[in-house]
């Protein structure tokens, strides 16, 4: 009788620990399968395996500015003149420019003295133009205004072509100039430069090659 | 919104035809509803995720301005996580673990690797990878018959060999300025070589105005037909130099056509 009770319990213990083992073996594969278990938060990293394109990367390298300074037309004396101006800065040493400005004209000393001539109406003597200019970044530089302060700076030179529309007519002109920038942070800058647009006019009846300077004051902000 | 659709769809199911009409528009329309809510609730200030790259060279040096004679003042080495933050021309913005922040080459980026092992995908400055899918948007100034031509062009490349073109010119001359609006098609024949040669065919219009100070003159528009001649002439990265000569047919309305020589030179950039 007691021997077959120990069979008995025998039997059921060697039931159980099969069972037991069984299950365990399983829920082991089912770990390994989906690294579900504690072991498996750990070493699974949770990050996102992205793939980095070049695209992905925020660039700085267009730049929308506001200007506006003196601009003296030859014989229609120096007035304000405002403009924008949209560039694209292909490698660090060069830069492409949209220009476009307007400004005012006075009269002429000789409209002055005569009194009663007027060579233009008043809205012919409204002036504007546009050109588009290649820059050359030639001495990129640094300012240091204290010991934690630096400023990237460059002076550069810009040369280009476009027309200006005065007195009812387009006059193709050439523009060369050199300014000093000033990059107050990463985006922004201030731009103190100096153009001079020359251009070929028969107002007076000859024709007449005119050089206007202009110097500008403005603020750029990157994007 | 989508219950409203699930009525009227039940409604229309009754007229079979016109109810499977109406179903694939409203569930064109339910699509286009889950979308507008996506678009609403997207946070337009959400910061995206940082772009972080783990140096796979020796060291990569860390320049304090994006310039290359700009002070090296730190160095990042092999297994070092950085953040890359912008891009400016050939350089970018970096900032350490510890929060350094300055600025290395744009092709140093090739020396790292992304989360996935992979060194990020960059185009190189070589002018291969410039040559296809590219847009390209130039200027240009020269002598049109005599006038003083400012231009504007804007093409997309679709091969290595061709690529298609709109065409703007404001020529400005001593007795009258006209306008040019005009579509071409240019093909090089060796687009690898530095100074790559190129033709071109093009249509458009010419407007003519002659000077005011001329009696009775009134404005007219040609038909105008262009064959040009040219090369590309590769600087660096996105930046050629272009000098075209082109021989404009001008179809007026007079008895005999007008040929006009045009040659002009400005740059390009491919984007």
């Amino acid at each position: 009788m007691e021997t077959r009770v120990q069979h008995i319990l025998l039997a059921a213990s060697l039931l159980s620990a099969l069972t037991c083992f069984s299950t365990s073996v399983f829920a082991a594969d089912e770990k390994e399968k989906n690294n579900d278990g504690e072991l498996g938060k750990i070493i699974t990293p949770d990050i996102e395996r992205r793939h980095i394109k070049e695209a992905d990367l925020d660039s700085e390298d267009f730049e929308v500015g506001l200007y506006t300074g003196v601009l003296n037309v030859e014989d229609f004396g120096s007035n304000m003149v405002a403009g924008v101006s949209f560039s694209y800065h292909i490698t660090e040493d060069f830069f492409a420019q949209v220009n476009y400005g307007t400004s005012k004209t006075e009269k002429t000393s000789y409209e002055l003295l005569s009194g009663g001539v007027e060579l233009l109406t008043k809205d012919q003597r409204d002036l504007s133009y546009y050109n588009i200019s290649l820059g050359y970044d030639f001495l990129p530089g640094q300012v240091y205004l204290s010991e934690k302060w630096h400023f990237n700076t460059s002076v550069y030179l810009v040369a280009g072509a476009g027309n200006t529309n005065f007195a009812d007519k387009n006059y193709f002109t050439y523009n060369l100039g050199a300014g000093f920038k000033f990059y107050a942070t990463d985006w922004l800058m201030l731009d103190l430069s100096m153009r001079n647009y020359s251009f070929e006019h028969e107002l007076f009846g000859i024709a007449k090659k005119i050089n206007n300077p202009e110097s500008r004051l403005g603020i750029s902000i990157f994007f | 919104m989508t219950r409203f659709l699930k009525i009227t769809i039940a409604k229309c199911k009754r007229s079979l035809g016109l109810g499977i009409y109406v179903l694939g528009f409203a569930s064109l329309l339910g699509s286009v509803n889950v979308s507008a809510a996506d678009f609403w609730s997207l946070d337009w200030f959400e910061k995206d995720a940082p772009i972080e790259v783990t140096v796979n060279d020796a060291f990569i040096n860390v320049h304090n301005a994006p310039g290359r004679g700009y002070p090296i003042f730190h160095v990042v080495e092999r297994g070092e996580t950085i953040t890359l933050l912008k891009m400016h021309t050939d350089w970018i913005k970096i900032k350490t673990a510890r929060g350094i922040e300055g600025w290395i080459k744009r092709k140093d980026v090739l020396l790292t690797l992304g989360p996935d092992g992979i060194a990020p995908e960059f185009a190189d400055s070589k002018q291969a990878d410039y040559l296809t899918d590219r847009f390209e948007l130039g200027t240009a100034f020269g002598d049109f018959d005599g006038a003083q031509s400012f231009n504007v062009n804007l093409g997309y490349r679709f091969t290595k060999n061709l690529s298609a073109e709109v065409r703007l010119a404001q020529n400005t001359g001593q007795y009258s300025d006209s306008q040019i609006l005009a579509f071409a098609i240019l093909h090089q024949p060796f687009p690898d070589l530095r100074i790559s040669p190129f033709i071109g065919i093009g249509a458009g219009t010419l407007k003519t105005m002659p000077s005011t100070t001329l009696v009775q003159a009134e404005d007219r528009e040609d038909q105008l037909l262009q064959a040009s001649i040219g090369a590309y002439i590769h600087i660096t990265g996105r930046f050629f130099l272009r000098a075209e000569y082109a021989n404009d047919y001008v179809l007026t309305s007079r008895n005999t056509n007008q040929e006009v020589n045009e040659w002009k030179l400005g740059f390009n950039i491919f984007f």
